[in-house]
This record gives C-alpha cells, sequence and structure tokens, in this order.
C-alpha cells in the first residue's frame, strides 16, 4: 500500500525490476557536481563589489572586523540564497519531469512561475508590498492552482507526446503572463513586474532572504518521498499495480513544486532555464531513479545558479547583471543545444 | 462643428503662412482676441524643428508633467491634460479634461478641445507627428546629457510663448544662484552617490546620468566616478555601496514613485553594510523629492526643489 | 498525418456524389466569407462612426488610418500564420511562438539603447522599418535551416520548442540590453513596442500596405503548389513541387509580414493562431484559396472588433495586443486540450 516506506526501497524493490535506467556515471556525475559547487561557492563567496580575501578573514581578531562582517551580512547570505534557490528550482523541475512523464516539462515550462508572478503582482496591488508573508502566501497558492489547472489539462491531452505537453504550458504560462501584463500596462508596474521577472540577487544580505529556508523543507519531503516519485514516473498504472496511490504522490509533488517555485520567485525572482536544463542534463548522465539523481540534480542546480551569479558579478564589475537574466541567455543557449543534439537520437521522455 | 477651413493640416503648414495659424486662433471660440490678434505668432524652436505657435495661447494641451509643473507654477491654465497620478503634486487637475494616457495621447480627445497650443515632451514625444494634425505642438524634451541649461531653455520657452519672460527670468536665476551656491558648498562637502531603490533593488546613477545634476551642475563629486555614462541605473549591491563610501548618499524611492505602497526606501537601506558609509555615520542619507526627481524633472518647481535639496543637504 | 481535411468531411464528401458535395461545401465557404466580410464592415463602421467629436473629417482621417493599420496588420497576420502552418505541417505553430516577435522586441531595444530615443523616434520610419525587415528576414532563413533538418526527421514540434526557446532567450537578452537603457527611454520604448493604435504612423501605413497586399497576392497566387506542399514533402516532392525553395519561400515572405504587423500594432502571438484555426474550422477545408483570405478576414476582425470594445468600452488603458493575445491563448489552449484527446488525434496535428 501506499504506506511503504521508502527506506525499504532496497535494489530488491520491484520497480527497481521493471528497467528503470541507470547511467553507470552517476558517481563521476555526483563527484563533478559538488566540485562545482565548491568552486562556485568559493567564487561566491571571494568575489564581489567589495574586496574579499580568504586571507582577510584569517586575518580577522573578532566578529566586528568588516571582513567578517561582510562575511556574515553579504557575502554569506547570498550564497545561502543562491545555493537553496538554485538547488530547489533543480529540484523541482526534477519533480515535474516525473510527475508529467516527460523531460521536457519544468515550472518555467508548466505556467508555474507565471502565476506566481500573477499572485505577486494581484497581492502587491491589493495588499502593497510591506506584507512579504502575505504576498508570498498568495504567490504559493497561485503557483498551487495553475500548476493543478496544468496537470488537470495534461490528463486530457495524450501524454505520449513528449513536445505537446510543455507547449501547451508554455502557452498556459504565456496567456497568464499577458494577463499579468496586462494588469502591470494598465497599472503603470511593468518597470517593477520587469524587476520580478529578472531573478536578482544584489539586494539580498541578511535578513532579507531567510525566507528560502522553507525549501528546504520542501526538499527534505522531496527526498522522502524520492522513491514514490519515480514510481509515479513509471506511469499511473505501473504505479498502481506496484502499490502505489499516484494521485496522493501527484499531490505532493505539486505541493512541494508550487511552494518551491513561489518562494523562489518571491525572494530572488524567477530564474529561467534552472529547472529545466539541470534536470535533463543531470538525468542524461545519472538515469531516471529520482534517489539518486535528487542530490546530483540539487547539487548541479546550485551550482549553475552560483555560476550564473557570479559571472552577472564580474562581467560589469563593480556593478551586477542580475542572475536571472545571466541564466536567461547561457540557460537558453544549452538548452538549444541539447535539444538539438537529442534531435539526432529521437527524443524520449 | 468649425469650419473645415480652419483646420490646421500638415500639408496646409507645407505652405508657410502665418495667416493660417492666425485663422486657427479666430476660429477658437474663447479666444479674447486681445492676445492672439492676427500675425502675432511666434517661432519656437524645440527638440523636434520649429512651429509657429501664437503668443499667449488660451486653449493648451500639455501631454508632460514637467511642462505641466512649470505651467502651473506660472499659472498658466490648461484646458487638456494625460490621466495621472502624481500623489500630492500637482493638485487640482482632477476637473479637467483628459486626453489620453501618459503612455498614448488621445489624438481625437485632443482635436475635439480645438487647442491653440499642444505641448509634448520626453514620453509623448513620439506623438509629436500625430498632434501636429491637430494643431501647432511643440516638443519641449530635455537633453540630459546638457541637463540644467537645456531645462532652462525649456522653462524660458514656455514663459516667452505666455508672455512671462520676466516672471519665469526671476525665478530661473534664483536656481541658477542657489545652484552656484551649492557648488561652492560642495567643493568642502566630500563625494556623493545617488542611488534608486525598486523592491530590494539598488541602482547606483553618476555624471552625465539623469540624476547627474548633483554632479555635473551642483557640484558634488562622485563617489565612484567610473559609472559609465551610458548606462543608466546600474544594479548595485550593499557591498558596492560599502565599498564606494560616499560621504552623502541621495536617496530615491522608485516604488513611493509609482504608487506601490513601496518597501520604503529607509527600510531597504537600514542594513550593516549602508550604515557603515560615512553618509549614515554622518546622517547624510538624503531622501529625495520623487516627483520632482523623477517624474517631472525638468519642471519649474522641480528645478528649485532639485537643487534646494541638494543645497539642504550640503548646508 | 500532416494536414488532411478533417475526417469526417473527407469520409462524407467521398460517400457521396463528388459534384453535388462539392456545391454544397463551395456555397457554405462563400457563406462563411461572405458573413465574415459583412461582420468586419460593421466592426469597421463602429470603429469610423462611434462617438465621434468635433471636425468629421479630421476624426474620420485618423480613424481611417488607425482602422487601415488594423486591417493591414490582421491580413499580414493572417496569411503569415497559415503560410508558416503549411510549410512546416504543423497547425499549432505561428511565427509569434517562433521567436520572431521576442526577436523584433530585441531588436527595438538594442536599438535605443545604441542610439537613443531621440534618434530612433524620429529617424525615418521606413529605414527603422528596413532594419527590422533585414535582421527577421535573417532569423527567418535560420529557422528554415533549422525546419528543414528536423521535418526531414519528421520532428516537428522540436522545432517548436526551439522556436519557443529562442523567444525566451531573446526576451532574456532583451532584459539584459533593457538595463543599460534610462528608466525614462525605457518607458519611451515601452510604448513604442505596445501598440500605437491610437496614433499610426503616416509613412508606414501606405508602405506597410504594399508590402502586404504584393506579399498576399503572391501567396494566393501560389495557392495551388501550396495546397502540394501541405501535404508533406514527400508527397510534394512526388507531385512535382519543389518544395525546398517554396518552403524557404513561405519563410521570408513570413519574416516581412511579421515585420510589418509588429511595426504596425506590436507584437501578437497567439492572433495568427486564433485566425488560422478558426477559419479551417468554418471553412472544412485547407485548401489556400480559401484558408488565406478567411485567416485573414478573421484577424481583422478581431483586431477591429477587439479595438472597438476597447475604445468605447474599456477606456484606453489597455493595449489592444494583450487583450487578443490573452483570448487567442485561451482559444488555443481549449482548442489543444479538445483536440489532444485520444480519438480525434490527428486533426490538429
Amino acid at each position: 500500500m501506499t504506506t511503504t516506506s521508502p527506506h525499504d526501497a532496497g535494489p530488491a524493490a520491484p520497480w527497481r525490476a521493471a528497467g528503470l535506467r541507470r547511467a553507470a556515471g552517476s558517481r563521476p556525475a555526483a563527484v563533478a557536481a559538488a566540485a562545482l559547487v565548491v568552486a562556485g561557492a568559493l567564487a561566491s563567496l571571494f568575489l564581489g563589489a567589495a574586496d574579499l580575501a580568504p586571507a582577510d578573514l584569517l586575518a580577522a581578531r573578532s566578529l566586528d572586523d568588516p571582513a567578517v562582517e561582510l562575511l556574515l551580512v553579504s557575502r554569506g547570505p547570498r550564497l545561502l540564497a543562491l545555493l537553496l534557490a538554485g538547488s530547489a528550482m533543480a529540484v523541482a523541475g526534477l519533480l515535474m519531469m516525473h510527475l508529467t512523464r516527460n523531460r521536457f516539462v519544468s515550472p518555467s515550462t508548466a505556467g508555474t512561475v507565471e502565476w506566481a508572478q500573477l499572485g505577486l503582482l494581484l497581492a502587491t496591488l491589493v495588499l502593497g508590498s510591506t506584507g512579504v508573508l502575505e504576498r508570498m502566501l498568495v504567490a504559493v497558492v497561485a503557483a498551487l492552482a495553475g500548476t493543478a489547472l496544468f496537470l488537470r489539462l495534461l490528463r486530457r491531452l495524450v501524454l505520449a507526446d513528449t513536445l505537446l505537453v510543455p507547449l501547451v504550458g508554455l502557452m498556459l504560462g504565456a496567456v497568464v503572463s499577458g494577463v499579468t501584463t496586462g494588469i502591470a500596462y494598465r497599472a503603470d508596474l511593468l518597470p517593477v513586474l520587469a524587476t520580478w521577472t529578472a531573478g536578482d540577487a544584489s539586494g539580498i544580505i541578511a535578513g532579507r532572504f531567510e525566507l528560502l529556508w522553507l525549501v528546504v523543507v520542501a526538499l527534505a519531503v522531496a527526498w522522502w518521498q524520492a522513491d514514490r516519485f519515480t514510481v509515479a514516473g513509471l506511469g499511473e498504472g505501473t504505479a498502481v499495480s506496484l502499490g502505489v496511490d499516484h494521485g496522493a504522490v501527484v499531490r505532493v509533488g505539486l505541493v512541494v513544486v508550487a511552494v518551491v517555485t513561489a518562494v523562489v520567485v518571491v525572494v530572488v525572482g524567477a530564474v529561467p532555464f534552472v529547472a529545466l536544463v539541470v534536470p535533463n542534463l543531470v538525468t542524461i548522465v545519472v538515469g531516471d531513479d529520482i534517489r539518486r539523481a535528487l542530490p546530483v540534480t540539487a547539487a548541479a542546480g546550485a551550482a549553475f545558479v552560483l555560476l550564473c551569479d557570479v559571472v552577472g558579478r564580474v562581467v560589469v564589475h563593480p556593478y551586477e547583471i542580475p542572475v536571472g537574466t545571466v541564466a536567461g541567455v547561457i540557460g537558453g543557449v544549452v538548452f538549444l543545444v541539447v535539444l538539438l543534439r537529442l534531435r539526432g537520437r529521437g527524443v524520449s521522455a | 462643428m468649425r469650419p473645415p477651413a480652419t483646420r490646421h493640416r500638415p500639408a496646409l503648414l507645407a505652405v508657410p503662412t502665418a495667416l493660417l495659424v492666425a485663422l486657427a486662433g479666430c476660429g477658437t471660440p474663447t479666444a479674447d482676441g486681445a492676445a492672439d490678434a492676427p500675425g502675432d505668432v511666434l517661432v519656437v524652436e524645440h527638440a523636434q524643428g520649429t512651429t509657429e505657435v501664437p503668443r499667449d495661447p488660451q486653449r493648451v494641451v500639455v501631454h508632460d508633467l514637467s511642462v505641466l509643473d512649470t505651467l502651473d507654477a506660472l499659472g498658466v491654465e490648461v484646458v487638456g491634460v494625460p490621466d495621472f497620478e502624481a500623489g500630492d503634486a500637482l493638485p487640482g487637475y482632477e476637473d479637467v479634461e483628459t486626453v489620453g494616457t501618459l503612455h498614448e495621447p488621445d489624438v481625437e480627445a485632443v482635436a475635439a478641445l480645438e487647442p491653440d497650443l499642444v505641448v509634448v515632451a520626453a514620453r509623448s514625444s513620439t506623438s509629436f507627428d500625430a498632434l501636429s494634425e491637430v494643431a501647432p505642438t511643440i516638443d519641449l524634451t530635455v537633453d540630459q546629457a546638457d541637463f540644467l541649461p537645456s531645462a532652462r531653455e525649456r522653462v524660458e520657452t514656455l514663459g516667452e510663448i505666455f508672455g512671462l519672460e520676466d516672471e519665469v527670468a526671476e525665478r530661473l536665476d534664483a536656481v541658477d544662484a542657489l545652484a552656484e551656491e551649492t557648488a561652492a558648498l560642495a567643493a568642502d562637502a566630500g563625494t556623493g552617490l545617488v542611488v534608486m531603490t525598486s523592491a530590494a533593488e539598488v541602482g547606483a546613477y553618476g555624471a552625465g546620468s539623469r540624476f547627474g545634476l548633483v554632479h555635473d551642475e551642483l557640484g558634488v563629486a562622485p563617489a565612484d566616478p567610473d559609472i559609465p555614462e551610458a548606462s543608466h541605473g546600474d544594479v548595485v549591491s550593499f557591498e558596492y555601496l560599502a565599498e564606494t563610501d560616499p560621504d552623502h548618499l541621495f536617496v530615491l524611492d522608485r516604488d513611493a514613485i509609482i504608487g506601490e505602497g513601496g518597501t520604503a526606501a529607509a527600510e531597504v537601506l537600514d542594513n550593516p553594510l549602508v550604515a557603515r558609509t560615512a553618509a549614515a555615520r554622518a546622517g547624510d542619507v538624503h531622501y529625495l523629492d520623487s516627483f520632482a526627481w523623477y517624474i517631472a524633472p525638468s519642471g519649474l518647481t522641480s528645478l528649485e526643489t532639485m537643487v534646494g535639496e541638494v543645497h539642504a543637504a550640503l548646508a | 498525418m500532416t494536414t488532411s481535411t478533417s475526417p469526417a468531411t473527407t469520409a462524407h464528401e467521398a460517400g457521396t456524389g463528388p459534384s453535388d458535395a462539392e456545391r454544397r461545401a463551395a456555397a457554405r465557404r462563400w457563406r462563411v466569407v461572405v458573413v465574415l466580410a459583412a461582420l468586419v464592415l460593421l466592426a469597421a463602421a463602429a470603429l469610423l462612426l462611434l462617438g465621434v467629436r468635433g471636425d468629421w473629417g479630421f476624426v474620420l482621417g485618423l480613424r481611417g488610418r488607425r482602422l487601415g493599420a488594423l486591417v493591414v496588420a490582421g491580413v499580414a497576420v493572417g496569411v503569415s500564420t497559415v503560410l508558416f502552418q503549411t510549410v512546416t505541417a504543423n497547425r499549432i505553430i505561428t511565427p509569434g511562438i517562433m521567436g520572431f516577435d521576442a526577436l523584433y522586441v530585441l531588436v527595438q531595444t538594442v536599438a535605443v539603447a545604441t542610439l537613443g530615443t531621440l534618434v530612433v523616434v524620429t529617424a525615418d520610419v521606413r529605414v527603422r522599418f528596413a532594419l527590422e525587415v533585414l535582421v527577421l528576414l535573417a532569423f527567418g532563413l535560420l529557422l528554415h535551416a533549422l525546419v528543414l533538418r528536423s521535418t526531414a526527421s519528421g520532428d516537428v514540434l522540436l522545432l517548436v520548442l526551439v522556436g519557443v526557446v529562442l523567444g525566451a532567450t531573446f526576451t532574456s537578452a532583451t532584459l539584459l540590453v533593457s538595463r543599460v537603457i534610462d528608466p525614462n527611454e525605457a518607458l519611451t520604448l515601452q510604448d513604442l513596442l505596445f501598440a500605437r493604435v491610437g496614433t499610426v504612423d503616416r509613412q508606414l501605413l501606405p508602405l506597410g500596405a504594399a508590402v502586404v497586399a504584393v506579399v498576399a497576392a503572391a501567396a494566393l497566387r501560389r495557392a495551388p503548389v501550396l495546397d502540394v506542399v501541405a501535404l508533406g514533402r514527400e508527397a510534394a516532392v512526388g507531385l512535382g513541387v519543389a518544395h525546398r525553395r517554396e518552403v524557404r519561400r513561405a519563410f521570408l515572405l513570413v519574416a516581412v509580414l511579421v515585420a510589418v504587423s509588429t511595426a504596425l500594432v506590436g507584437p501578437l502571438t497567439f492572433l495568427g493562431l486564433l485566425a488560422a484555426n478558426v477559419a479551417r474550422e468554418l471553412l472544412g477545408t485547407h485548401a489556400h484559396r480559401w484558408s488565406l483570405p478567411t485567416a485573414s478576414l478573421v484577424a481583422v476582425l478581431a483586431l477591429v472588433g477587439g479595438q472597438v470594445v476597447l475604445e468605447r468600452l474599456l477606456g484606453w488603458g489597455t493595449a489592444l495586443t494583450v487583450v487578443v493575445d490573452v483570448v487567442g491563448g485561451l482559444y488555443l489552449l481549449v482548442l489543444l486540450v479538445r483536440q489532444g484527446r485520444p480519438h480525434t488525434r490527428g486533426a490538429l496535428l
């Protein structure tokens, strides 16, 4: 039944035998992703508008030392925020991919991000920008409702049609974003909308990112339920025959995805392509087992976002290019290359 | 309905006649006749060429808030304005006919008002051609690269059109005098930096930018001389503010401007990195008037406000 | 699977006497065209005559140009979408979805960023237009290269996804570039990008009208050939049509048409989709002789009718293109969901 503890899921678990793709490159991929995160983290810590060298920290004698303060107030929080946002968005993408059994579905191709933005805009218009928590709540609800709507639409589509599904998601997203743009245009809020649309980490300091810790809870749920997500990814029929309540798993996954997306959109802004490109690349290397792919995906997502942010900080130093914009350009190009290379091999979910 | 003969059309405009313009003036039902006697026209130079306008026009449509600010200050009444929200600034225009939005003038509505003069600038300058077909239209967009002199020239143009040269000259001279005084103060005031906050994002503005007045004309030494002139409002981190360490921090709250309810700029800037700057330690973080600096920067009262604020900050 | 007539009609026509059924079908098509034309005239009359204040001659001139712009843009959208769908053998595609519009926005933004608004605004509109056409033509050729590769492998939806990602990347690049634009200029740019139907450029309108007339006439003249192209590459080549050349020609025509319509009324992502599919549904045929004019009529009706509603009911505060796009996108979603069900598959794709 559905009460099967995921930890019972040893190698002998039936769905393991059901023919899951599992590539051999899992360990090197994990090591590579971890190395990238460390590199990104170091770069993120020691590159920025102000000068901070490791030696400054070692030389510091007290917590009031400017170098230490810089680390605690600015660099550290920013690093944490990017780590959390990047890994959570990538994992949300991984879950979406499995829940829809489609490698091109992610929060950014299912309209989730656009719904969150619409919720944020409406909340801002009604509540003003002071109640961050309330605004985020509205964004979460909107993201949740929108993603659920998308999944309902999917039930009516032929799921095997790999590219039709994200296309529907993108259109839904475009319609929602059209509504958002229309409202913003009327209220002359388009410039503000633009600042949300481009994820931007420049304003993140201690005290301005802590909401992001919520995604840790979401990630923990994802990890805890990983095996069931894997099974759900085999299709409703298979899942049910293996004793997994498919509907319940989908609902849990939905909440995780919506919460992660809304929190990240509210705190950092939208970072395009992380949730799409990273899980795709990772599963190509690691295979479709979520428990195996999840840590690597999280690490790779964090590394991607960290590196995009570092690029944005370095290119026009000491000024910045928002991380979302950098990710949009880099991610778009990477995704196109992946897409066109996949073409040769035939696309499969 | 007015007889079509008095209608102002570009085809007719091509035939250069002061007579036609005068006819347009006479055709105006409310014209008191004294000010716009036939032939009493003025050739006005503006951002998109020259236009012949009647002296002291009675029915004026304004499509720019800077211009409206100036006319408001001079006590000139207008018959049409765009649909705008400016908070407490420019009160008393609720009952004036609205002619479109700030995005897009409603040309028909403008035409229905049968204006003697239409003024566009900045955002509405794209509608210059369309409005020129309705009535004599001038584009008073200010040259950002040469802000104060250019803004002065625009205000003087308005003064000339409405026969208020003396009052305008007096007030502009006062602004210039205060600017000189401010520049003198600035010489010993250390460095300054202008930032604009939007949500949690901070953008820095340098010399030559839209807020370059502070450095270019009022002489405050830029805390960061490297902000490229071409790029306006570079996104910066709080670290940057700490590192640049200005003696005076001038802050604009964009959210307050657009009536978003706004995370107040003060809240955004309330953090240890900003607190570390010389400006914060000395209490020299100055919050600037959003309307004057951002919405209507080249209006007459805006100019007075802007120079006055910097003067007060340095005094 | 590409563009066969809807199964029901074909079966019906084959079953009964062909000449009789054909006559009835043709009569119905004529009715559709006549009714649509009458509705367009009605909408046009409403746009021209409702609520006129002041000098009639002047107001009619102004509104006439506005009507002209909407008509020209509508025809451009209708023709370009039908063409594009024919050569990509796909009916859920529009040039807008493929990133054409996003590229147009990017070009405008780059122009404003490098030249400044005043230069862009006061520059000769014909020069500006020519430059935009050139860039879009280049993009059309690039897409053409991609489509050739992907239709060869039968993977058209992949091409759509590539287009969508390209569009998203252009949008990110636009955000990147708009970073260096002065906020005041950004506002002017925003006004440039959203349709300024209220004030249509005097020089652009006749130019656009001439271009669209020539292109539409060329397309209509090639209608029989296009019907063959729509059968797919193999069939077309078998029937002696230079498929490759026809496809390339269509891509170039599409690029020009998109440039005209975006220059006149701003980016329209979904209108073409709405027009092309409504036209086919009403006509019950895919013959280009019918679908090209009918799709154009539907697009014109949507634009003119939408503008009337906007002006008379909603006031000026909303952009026409936003409204039309939201409605078009919604319709498309309904269409996808309805036709995506297993038993009707193939009707749309």
